[in-house]
């Protein structure tokens, strides 16, 4: 029996509502943030926000010498930094006229495709946890670890290495570490099918991520969408292949794609991509016992050091797609400007608001981890 | 087309021919730059696109040049079938600061486009959304302007503390501590 005195709610003629989506939401990736329209559980709008993590790192870089950028640039991208280093370093290089030697861009491969391992091996965590399987998350971690010590053992750090330099790299590998290095691979190829046992062959994982935030080809060029998010849509590009720099050429290694453009085909494709960057370090373990020789090209002063006037963008095929600098000397000892081209910029910001147009408000996180965006990448 | 267009390459030349005062100049392997006006710049990027594949444009680069009072704008376009990069240099004048916006011809623009209005100040007329994107509290001048020193803006701003903890204190009685 009701009182007297009560009155029902009066809702709204429309169920639209508004949620703001992070930036301290465990399914947001990083310091980001959406804003949803929903009617229902339907997103109607998607808007995002950025600029929680802005440091400025493009007006620091004017204010500092060439050399001690190599100190700020990894610190744009998180998960995956060994790109940035590497796209800073051949701008300069390339403006410069510096050749790098043989053995450094060797060195300098096998860094870049333990930080790709790296940065998939948490992706793939992330993605689980956006839908409830938080083991995946742990043993990508764990695995990751594996690789930091020997990112450490090489460098002295474990995410901020500072160690791929214009010219080369800081210094030679340890003694032992290929062998180290070998069987921490042997780990990953050994962990593979309980990976696969835990995430792609999960039926939690099929049913609720195909056919989920798809991505046509068509739409994927149109948006300016790169890296595995594109090769997930059926377009073999790669930036290693199509716009080849350090000693890629010389590497056997496959390009994976997907046709259907979906949030599970693009984990398929970073799956693939971890098998082919294994295939790579194997082949440049073989050639790091051979080639020795010099890992640093013969430098001015690093302290006075005026580098020629000019403009360089050097390309990199980056975990998350094709991470591009654009750097301009004006002939003076600090950059007079450099520009970071985040691939992230593409498909974390007006890629993610149309994809998210329809979705369900349960596959919003996933779909912005699917695409795997890097919000520091955007902000700065 | 000036007298640089002997070392076009082949591909680019039928593109290029039907271009006047562009000056071309190859930069190595897969990179080009062109230099031209800015109110050929839009027909530049609609012919690359439509002719010669130019479907990727990866980026919009803007360099501020004090001394002549002009930014320098830089349309990065990729051909995945030709496997080249073409980055297409134009100057425009800081004062008013507007150009053209190129979404229709290529959708990422509209990142670029925000982002160097932001940072800049440019005026991209016809883009979609020039609103804050990543400065949103902030109301001063566009940062990324050589005009806007950032050191002088902190001093400004903040007030500077001395920093002398003990553990400091005892660096120094060994012999240590900060140069100034």
């Amino acid at each position: 029996m009701r009182p007297e005195n009560y009155k029902p709610v009066r809702h709204p003629p429309s169920h639209e509502y508004e949620l703001y989506f992070g930036p301290n939401h465990p399914g947001i990736e990083g310091n980001y943030a959406i804003r949803v329209r929903l009617k229902g559980d339907v997103v109607q709008e998607a808007i995002t926000d950025a600029g929680y993590l802005h440091r400025g790192f493009e007006k620091i870089m004017e204010e500092r010498l060439w050399v001690q950028n190599v100190a700020l640039v990894p610190r744009i991208c998180v998960p995956d930094p060994v790109p940035m280093e590497e796209s800073y370093a051949r701008a300069v290089e390339t403006l410069g006229g510096i050749e790098v030697p043989e053995r450094a861009q060797w060195i300098r491969v096998l860094m870049l495709e333990m930080s790709r391992i790296c940065a998939h091996l948490f992706t793939f965590g992330g993605n689980a946890a956006t839908i409830g399987l938080y083991t995946n998350m742990f043993w990508g971690v764990t695995m990751r670890d594996l690789f930091l010590d020997i990112f450490e053992e090489i460098t002295g750090a474990r995410i901020y290495h500072m160690y791929i330099t214009p010219g080369g790299v800081r210094r030679d590998l340890p003694d032992g570490v290929l062998d180290r290095l070998a069987a921490v691979l042997d780990e990953l190829e050994r962990k593979k099918p309980e990976f696969d046992d835990l995430f792609f062959e999960n039926a939690v994982v099929i049913n609720r991520a195909t056919g989920v935030g798809v991505l046509t080809q068509a739409q994927a060029l149109a948006w300016g969408v790169t890296g595995p998010n594109l090769r997930a849509c059926g377009l073999a590009h790669d930036v290693r292949r199509d716009d080849p720099y350090l000693v890629y050429p010389a590497l056997k290694f496959d390009i994976p794609t997907a046709t259907s453009g979906c949030s599970l085909a693009r984990m398929h494709v970073r799956r693939a991509e971890v098998e082919q960057s294994v295939r790579i370090l194997r082949q440049v373990m073989e050639r790091l016992r051979t080639v020795g020789g010099p890992v640093r090209a013969h430098l001015p002063n690093p302290l006075a050091w005026n580098v020629p006037a000019g403009e360089a963008y050097a390309r990199t095929e980056s975990s998350k797609g094709e991470l591009a600098f654009f750097a301009v000397s004006n002939g003076g000892p600090k950059p007079w400007r450099i520009q970071v081209r985040g691939p992230s910029q593409m498909h974390g910001v007006q890629v993610l608001e149309r994809i998210l147009e329809g979705a369900r408000i349960e596959d919003v996180a996933q779909i912005m981890f699917s695409l795997d965006a890097c919000p520091p990448e955007i902000d700065r | 087309m000036t007298s640089q267009r002997a070392s076009v390459p082949a591909q680019l030349d039928h593109i290029l021919h039907e271009m006047s005062e562009v000056r071309v100049t190859p930069k190595g392997e897969r990179r080009v730059r062109v230099d031209l006006a800015a109110d050929r710049l839009p027909t530049l990027l609609q012919l690359l696109k439509g002719h010669g594949g130019f479907l990727h444009l990866s980026s919009i680069s803007c360099v501020d040049w004090p001394e002549t009072d002009e930014f320098e704008l830089v349309y990065h376009v990729w051909s995945y079938e030709s496997k080249m990069l073409i980055s297409a240099h134009t100057l425009i004048a800081k004062s008013p600061g507007r150009f053209v916006s190129v979404y229709d011809i290529h959708a990422p623009a509209g990142f670029y486009e925000r982002d160097i209005h932001e940072m800049y100040g440019v005026h991209f007329e016809g883009s979609p959304n020039l609103n804050k994107f990543i400065l949103t509290s902030w109301h001063g001048p566009p940062p990324m302007l050589k005009s806007f020193d950032t050191r002088a803006y902190v001093d400004e701003t903040y007030a500077w503390r001395d920093y002398n903890p003990q553990w400091l204190k005892d660096i120094a009685a060994k012999g240590g501590g900060i140069e100034e």
